[in-house]
């Protein structure tokens, strides 16, 4: 959680912002500008989603009504629609959540390799069942990965679609993580599982090394061969999310790892900056004259 | 974590809209709620029917005050506060994270780097508290939340300042007793030296899974934390010697809480706290963080109008005092396991919502007899300590009021306090009606001292009694009465292991003669239940170590002789004392039997067989009660019935109570018999019993454990758990 800065809208429809989730200078620039929001009389505490700044509103408030009909295992929850069509946004109910980018933040460096494991089991799985329904996320990166106590949740559902037409290069779009993208993506062919595949790869080496494009010796060895498949420039090369699965949680009941009623198992630094950041929404307080905040 | 509000909850306190409730207790409720703002807080309530009493409110408002000084760093942020309102509250941060016992619970023993953070941050925190002039008192792992950033004490329900009051009060806030120090189970001050031990049991819980003195019933835990080693098995080596050095006895021979810091590593380059705990601690600490922000149940609907209410606490018959003990230890328990963070874990306490009925002037008159009204007090002692069992000494200067290991003084007249002594156990302690004597360890153990107690100081005077004979350190030595100039005691010798029955003259310290006795049954129990001198006998009583029998056995004064003994089955407790005159000595249980003091041979039986129609209350309890022996009658309590008066010499039947009934008497408590009444102890109270009418005048509304006479001076001691009164004795 941090601060607000001067270009940060004061009010998002009836909710008042009260602070950013990602920092100012996110070490990766973040798909959506998040809030911590609160309705004006006190009661509903939000995380508030807005596009990029730059991005077609348009086609980012489409993805967003698609995310909202969905009820996706694992896919952040977009519960509520609003703003304007030059202004849009999305809301969903607080919960303490943290990028995986604050997440290395707050670890002081790459996660273990359990760690590492456990979160792209659990993402594996998201995709998988995802991908069964014809369902591609388009938008996964780091930023996007948001760490719970309950395991990791995939928001920014849409943001490559959404960032151009089809057929368009997508190199430099605003908030396109661009290291998460594809090759065939990058060059603007149509967004597709296989896409997913390999963000899931690039997610899965930041986790473990800090960069989403590292050298191959920068991999811990027991995830090399299947970050490197995923990482396949060719887009038949990449596993399916099933065989990401079973490589990283061998042995791992499918259906077992997203929604899990039971915290999962996260490193003691990560925890604490999720405790932190829920005594911080705790004991935020709406400003005295949220009207007059320019 | 969270559960729904009832009903009747209000919908705001002070500024804040609740939410949900947190947690409850005797005294008050802990609600998650909110400001108008959207903070979310906890905040903590007294009890409206217990906010009208001052001494409650005035604790309050010192939790208050001890959380403020405390503040966020070590324990949780005050928000605000407003002792002062009809409904006092007390709003503080939500605090995130499991209390220690639920913890270990999940996640087993703590690593040793994870004790040592828990320890130097305690120790801090307390040494805060400590420098603001008050101590914790109830310190315990359900009171300490482990967050992400370090550990939190939380409730200070019975912190109070530092020598604000001379005794704990045990009986207001009993919790556990197995992080309590030996100088509080036994009644006395707990001070800052307190606290570390507290926190030394805390620190082996953490890094051991069990506390320094096991699990067990409140009895057997203030016991062994008065006497027995800590167990410090499962303790990493390191940490072992300093937690054993606060975990003295002897409050002096403890560490400071700096010196406790430092050897715990405090300001050294500090380990990283979270990476330190178990996983399933950060589990408990993650769940805690997202569940607060749950949507909270809903308030729960009122009963349907048809439903009875639910039933009021029974009044009568009330659990005996000990039962009392026991129950209340759980109920903190279970508060515990159902609290969360941030949540203070009130204890039950059911004696202070009855403070008005022991007031004075606030009697009840029994149905039977209207016009006769109790009297009032004389004077109250507030002595409060875990075993108020000890019976009131009058001597020719005032009184001795035993309070667990510690002997006070009182001002007969006054009743004010003047003087306390430690003692040691309750059987290193004897008086002869005019003077109280005590055993004492002398020269760090090696030698055994008998002296009296001053009754103007407490202090002991010039030893009568000096012996290198008998080990001065061994706890069960036991002074069993002073009578004609003697004392008798059982004491063990300095080499080997043997035991003595000894007469000693007290004026000039000689040993008159001493017999081997058999050592104690118990480990830590003193030899004998009791001893007393009639004439040329010396009387003395034991539980048979294994059976629930009671052996009597006689010895002659002269030389120490066994005359003779028998060993009386017991259908229940064993009496704590056995009555005798010249000729008989009196046991009762299913009858009164009489054994003749020269040989033990049985007198007579009285109620022996069902002989004696005794109603259908007795129950499983035995029939006749503790007996009081009065100008050659014995009264004891027959049944519930009433007390029955029977000739001592003949054992026949001088007369019995009339018209009681519905009432379950005390058949621990033996009677006292006055000029005009005879009072006993019952369900509903002391009863006086008119010794002309043999009817109930009136009932005085108590729960007392002891009544003592003091015909000198015309006075009843009447002795509650948690204070003494004296009543006129007519």
């Amino acid at each position: 959680m941090h601060g607000l800065q001067p270009a940060d809208p004061p009010r998002v429809g009836e909710y008042v912002a009260l602070a950013r989730l990602d920092a100012a200078r996110s070490p990766r620039v973040p798909p959506e500008r998040r809030y911590l929001a609160r309705g004006a009389d006190g009661e509903r505490t939000v995380l508030v989603s807005l596009p990029a700044p730059g991005a077609d509103p348009a086609r980012w408030a489409a993805e967003a009504r698609w995310a909202n009909q969905l009820n996706q295992p694992g896919f952040w929850p977009v519960a509520e629609l609003g703003g304007t069509a030059a202004f849009p946004w999305h809301a969903s109910p607080y919960q303490p959540a943290l990028p995986l980018t604050a997440a290395l933040t707050a670890h002081g460096g790459p996660l273990p390799e359990g760690a590492v494991r456990a979160v792209g089991a659990a993402l594996a799985e998201t995709l998988a069942s995802a991908h069964v329904l014809g369902i591609t996320h388009a938008g996964v990166c780091p930023a996007a990965v948001l760490l719970t106590a309950y395991g990791p949740l995939l928001a920014c559902f849409g943001t490559v679609r959404a960032a151009a037409p089809e057929g368009t290069p997508r190199a430099g779009l605003p908030g396109v993580d661009q290291e998460c993208l594809a090759p065939e993506h990058l060059a603007g062919a149509p967004v597709d599982p296989r896409g997913d595949v390999y963000a899931l790869g690039a997610v899965l080496a930041y986790a473990a090394t800090g960069h989403a494009v590292p050298e191959r010796s920068e991999i811990p060895a027991g995830l090399r061969p299947l970050v490197s498949a995923c990482l396949s420039r060719d887009p038949d090369g990449r596993p399916e999310p099933a065989h990401i699965l079973a490589e990283l949680a061998p042995g791992a009941a499918y259906g077992t790892l997203t929604a899990t009623a039971e915290p999962v198992s996260l490193p003691g630094r990560v925890v604490a900056a999720l405790a932190t950041q829920s005594a911080n929404a705790l004991a935020a307080e709406l400003p005295t004259h949220p009207t007059e905040v320019r | 974590m969270l559960s729904a509000l009832l009903h009747d909850d209000p919908h705001a306190i002070g500024p804040y809209r609740l939410l949900a409730r947190l947690g409850g207790g005797g005294m008050g409720t802990v609600y998650l709620a909110r400001t108008a703002g959207g903070r979310t807080v906890a905040v903590k309530t007294l009890h409206d029917r217990l906010a009208a009493q001052p001494a409650l409110r005035a604790r309050f408002r010192l939790e208050t005050d001890v959380a403020r000084v405390i503040g966020g760093r070590y324990g949780a942020a005050v928000h605000d506060a407003d002792p002062s309102a009809p409904r006092p509250w007390l709003a503080t941060e939500y605090v995130i994270g499991p209390p220690l016992d639920v913890a270990v619970q999940a996640g087993g023993a703590l690593p040793a780097p994870a004790v040592r953070v828990v320890g130097a941050a305690l120790a801090e925190g307390l040494a805060r508290l400590h420098r603001s002039e008050a101590v914790h008192r109830d310190l315990k792992p359900s009171n300490i939340l482990l967050t992400a950033t370090g550990p939190r004490i939380i409730d200070f329900g019975i912190a109070q300042a530092i020598g604000a009051e001379q005794f704990t009060q045990f009986g207001d806030a009993t919790g556990t007793p197995a992080f309590m120090s030996p100088e509080q189970a036994a009644g006395l001050e707990h001070g800052a030296a307190g606290d570390v031990f507290a926190l030394a049991g805390v620190l082996v819980f953490a890094a051991s899974g069990h506390g320094p003195f096991g699990a067990g019933g409140p009895a057997e835990l203030l016991f062994r934390v008065r006497y027995a080693e800590p167990d410090l098995g499962g303790v990493d080596p390191d940490l072992a010697p300093v937690l054993a050095r606060c975990l003295a006895k002897d409050p002096a021979n403890r560490p400071t809480l700096d010196e406790l810091a430092t050897a715990l590593g405090a300001g050294e380059a500090p380990p990283s706290w979270v990476d330190a705990l178990p996983d399933a601690v950060l589990r408990e600490i993650a769940r805690r963080a997202a569940e607060v922000w749950r949507t909270p149940p809903d308030r729960q609907p009122p009963p349907p109008p048809d439903a009875p209410a639910p039933a009021a606490a029974p009044t009568a018959p009330g659990p005996s005092r000990r039962r009392l003990l026991a129950l209340t230890g759980g109920a903190a328990l279970a508060g515990a396991g159902l609290t969360g963070g941030g949540v203070w874990a009130w204890l039950a306490n059911r004696d202070t919502t009855k403070d008005d009925a022991r007031k004075p002037g606030k009697p009840t008159a029994t149905a039977t007899a209207a016009p006769a009204k109790p009297p009032a007090r004389l004077w109250t002692f507030p002595i409060r300590c875990p075993e108020a069992y000890g019976d009131v000494l009058p001597t020719k200067q005032g009184l001795a009021v035993p309070a667990g290991i510690v002997l006070t003084g009182v001002n007969a007249e006054s009743g004010e306090g003047t003087w306390q002594a430690n003692m040691g156990d309750g059987w290193r302690w004897a008086s002869d009606g005019t003077r109280v004597y005590a055993l004492r360890e002398h020269d760090e153990g090696r030698s055994l001292v008998l002296g009296e107690i001053d009754p103007t100081s407490g202090r002991l005077t010039k030893p009568r009694v000096d012996t290198t004979d008998f080990a001065g350190d061994e706890a069960r030595n036991q002074l069993l009465c002073v009578a004609g100039g003697r004392a008798y005691l059982t004491a063990r010798t300095t080499s080997g292991n043997r035991w003595y029955l000894l007469a000693v003259e007290l004026r000039t310290g000689r040993e008159h003669w001493r017999r081997p006795v058999d050592e104690p049954g118990d480990q830590y129990g003193p030899p004998f239940l009791g001893g007393s001198v009639t004439g040329e006998n010396l009387f003395l009583w034991r539980k048979d170590p294994y059976t629930e029998a009671v052996e009597v056995a006689v010895h002659a004064t002269r030389d120490g002789r066994q005359r003779w003994s028998e060993t009386e089955g017991y259908s229940s407790v064993p009496p704590s004392r056995v009555v005798r005159d010249e000729r008989h000595v009196y046991l009762c249980d299913e009858a009164v039997m009489a054994r003749d003091l020269s040989d033990g041979a049985l007198g007579w039986l009285f109620g022996e067989n069902g002989s004696r129609d005794v109603g259908d209350s007795a129950g499983e309890e035995r029939v006749y009660g503790a007996p009081t022996l009065r100008d050659g009658v014995l009264y004891c309590t027959e049944g519930d019935r009433g007390v029955v008066a029977v000739d001592a010499l003949t054992g026949s039947l001088n007369w019995l109570e009339k018209d009681l009934d519905g009432r379950r008497l005390n058949r621990d408590v033996p009677p006292v018999i006055g000029r005009e009444y005879l009072y006993s102890l019952d369900d509903q109270g002391l009863r006086a019993v008119d010794l002309t009418t043999r009817r109930a005048v009136w009932t005085y509304e108590t729960d007392a454990t002891v009544l003592t006479p003091d015909y000198a001076r015309e006075r009843l001691y009447v002795r509650e758990l948690r204070e003494t009164f004296a009543l006129p004795l007519a």
